[in-house]
């Protein structure tokens, strides 16, 4: 799976507000030139994100595998048609073109989540997000961060002690209900230890927020979202030459 | 110091404390013992104003706690039973740093304190480490920590030493001695005064909500075997408390 | 040395009971992710108990705090914490995955079964609601779920609504059934301490 890494690669060392604009910005261009010769372009800068971001472009599809039967089978199911001929191919031509377009998108936010650790993200969040809106969704980030791996861990020693103690033969609801009860019940139990620590440390509406460095390289990349936004903007109002 | 007034603290119909009045002095090292549901937890909880009493009076320093929350939590420095749920960030320096930032403190500030938190605490340089894989008395000691980097002036335990084996409670002990040398005053909660027993000055037995027993460490030791609480034998010293309570 | 202590805006004790309950359960819902039962008409497709969380969200945390916590769940895959599918994240699955409006459909979902329990964003205790609302709280979420869901992906995929519920849908809907009667059994146990 694709995790965080530290490194010193160009995307490491950009701001992550940078890596978020640009991000919105190559989907917003994708979007505006789904064309077999536009996703050519797409795709180029796509490649060419990742590798600033030190991140393999087979890692990366690979991690996010579970899109692939939904990219496939869209084309293949538009091609249907019930009656003769029963099989248009040029019906494919768009899903198809669409496919390669999310798989784009999908694939240039990896290079985020190789490049930027939790801290940085929250830094980005309460930075752009102001007021307590920024603060709830910063440290809920970092708290989702500190303890999804605990109670994974909750779930999955559950749900083998009960498939060891009672057998997998008892009907799905049963096991469903009775694992999430057990998993609600922690959650819950975990999260009053929390609040109570939380208090006891003065939490607040307006902490010291992280430092975040925005740096003579970011600039030249704000641009380019920002060029990239215009092209994409261009085409939807019809100013953009066919591409 | 703390100063509690006839403080009544009732869940529904269960009354957890019941018309306590104590007086805690700068400096002391205190140990509040009794069985479980004797309401030691819950009264140290009205100190911070986590539990608001339903009649009685706490003065931190002087103050009325609900008066100023944040100097008294300040204050009054708590570590909580289980800190394993109490860690809000992953790396032990992020989470020492959380209260700091709370107080919107300088990023140098902040720094100097989670260093000088970590180095009482015997983590100094550790701040990069994951807390998830740290044994049960680091975790302790990072959770102390974490009290610490608010520099109160009193710091609470809530069963600091519960599950951890010897030499853990040792480390865990001999930070919180140098803690009260250094005129922090230690309030221990426990039902088990292993080790606790020699390093305080002072021990408060609760039962059913109210103080039973408030003595020096001397003379606690009889009038504790009424309470349903493990107290080691009188050979025992810091250090040689290896014993445990069957052997 | 107490610091200026009159600069600092404390979270009150009932808001960050609500802040930590909502991270939590965010947690869990991604959590759920990392948990499949095999299915079993199709043991190639498996069920997942995401969708449950969303519903407990609106019914244990009320439409405001089960959205803001859905919505959590979002921002944290979003910024790359493993809560989506098979442990994926990225903004980019939330701007250019198939399955997209089924992810932005769940805050909104939450919602829905949450106004509808608590008749309205004043909490109310949701262990006296009886079964016929709650199931109907839930079956108006799974609606919202899969059409939010459905037109997502005709959109982004560029076919028709029908191809696209067929695609993303169909083998899913039939457990939703056995989700909500899992939900309403987990509600009826006195086991659960989350009651207010």
């Amino acid at each position: 799976m694709l995790r965080y890494q530290p490194g010193d690669s160009l995307a490491h060392r950009l701001d992550p507000r940078t890596k978020l604009c640009f991000q919105l910005a190559f989907a917003a261009v994708a979007f505006a030139y789904t064309s077999p010769r536009g996703l050519l372009a797409v795709g180029t800068l796509g490649l060419l994100a990742l590798a600033a971001a030190d991140t393999n472009p087979l890692r990366v599809v690979w991690s996010y595998r579970f899109v692939m039967p939904f990219l496939l089978a869209a084309p293949a199911v538009a091609m249907l048609t019930l009656g003769p001929p029963w099989l248009v191919p040029a019906a494919a031509v768009d899903p198809a073109l669409a496919s390669v377009r999310n798989l784009l998108v999908i694939a240039v936010g990896g290079g985020y989540i190789r490049t930027t650790s939790v801290t940085d993200s929250r830094a980005a969040i309460q930075r752009t997000v102001p007021g307590r809106p920024g603060q709830f969704l910063g440290l809920g980030i970092e708290l989702v961060a500190r303890f999804l791996p605990v109670l994974r861990r909750d779930l999955l020693a559950m749900r083998d002690a009960e498939a060891a103690r009672l057998g997998t033969d008892r009907p799905l609801g049963e096991r469903m209900s009775t694992l999430a009860a057990v998993g609600l019940n922690r959650a819950f139990r975990r999260a009053d230890r929390l609040s109570a620590a939380m208090q006891a440390r003065c939490l607040s509406w307006n902490p010291t927020l992280p430092p975040l460095g925005f740096g003579w390289v970011d600039y030249p990349i704000v641009g380019l979202s920002l060029l990239l936004f215009g092209a994409a903007a261009a085409q939807v109002v019809g100013l953009a030459p066919s591409f | 110091m703390i100063r509690t007034h006839e403080v009544v603290c009732q869940y529904d119909e269960t009354i957890a404390v019941d018309g306590v009045s104590l007086n805690i002095e700068n400096g002391e090292y205190v140990a509040i013992v009794g069985p479980n549901g004797s309401g030691k937890t819950t009264l140290v909880r009205t100190f911070n104003g986590l539990v608001t009493p339903d009649n009685g009076r706490i003065l931190v320093d002087g103050t009325p706690v609900e008066d100023d929350l944040v100097a008294a939590r300040q204050a009054v420095g708590m570590v909580f039973q289980e800190p394993r749920d109490a860690f809000v960030a992953a790396t032990i320096g992020a989470d020492v740093a959380f209260g700091p930032h709370n107080l919107g403190l300088s990023h140098a500030e902040v720094d100097r304190r989670v260093e000088a938190a970590l180095e009482a605490v015997a983590l100094a340089g550790r701040d990069n480490e994951r807390i998830d894989r740290l044994s049960g008395g680091e975790r302790e000691r990072v959770a102390i920590a974490g009290a610490l980097a608010m520099e109160p002036a009193h710091l609470v335990l809530d069963e600091p030493l519960t599950g951890l084996d010897e030499p853990a409670r040792r480390s865990v002990l001999s930070r919180l001695a140098s803690l009260h040398a250094a005129g922090t005053s230690v309030i221990v909660v426990t039902h088990d005064l292993r080790g606790v027993i020699d390093a305080a000055d002072r021990v408060i037995g609760m039962v059913d909500g109210r103080i039973a027993v408030d003595t020096d460490a001397a003379t606690a030791r009889e009038e504790l075997a009424a309470l349903d609480v493990y107290v080691p034998p009188e050979t025992a010293r810091p250090g040689q408390t290896a014993s445990t309570p069957d052997s | 040395m107490a610091t200026s202590t009159e600069s600092v805006d404390l979270v009150d004790g009932t808001t960050v009971r609500n802040l930590a309950r909502a991270a939590l359960f965010a947690a869990l819902v991604a959590g759920f992710s990392y948990v499949s039962f095999p299915n079993p008409l199709a043991p190639s497709i498996p069920v997942t108990l995401q969708v449950l969380g969303v519903y407990l969200a609106g019914i244990m945390l009320g439409p405001l705090w089960g959205t803001a916590s859905i919505g959590l769940y979002l921002a944290a895959g979003a910024v790359g914490i493993p809560v989506f599918a098979g442990g994926s994240a990225g903004l980019g699955v939330l701007l250019g995955s198939p399955t997209l409006g089924y992810l932005w459909s769940y805050p909104v979902g939450a919602g829905v079964v949450g106004l509808v329990v608590h008749r309205g964003t004043d909490l109310q205790d949701y262990t006296t609601v009886g079964v016929p609302l709650l199931v109907g709280a839930m079956v108006a979420g799974t609606v919202v779920i899969y059409a939010m869901g459905t037109v997502g992906f005709a959109v982004i995929q560029n076919v028709g609504l029908v191809e696209a519920f067929s695609l993303s849908a169909v083998a899913f809907v039939p457990f939703e059934a056995v989700k909500i009667a899992a939900v309403v059994g987990i509600l009826r146990r006195d086991a659960i301490a989350a009651v207010e």
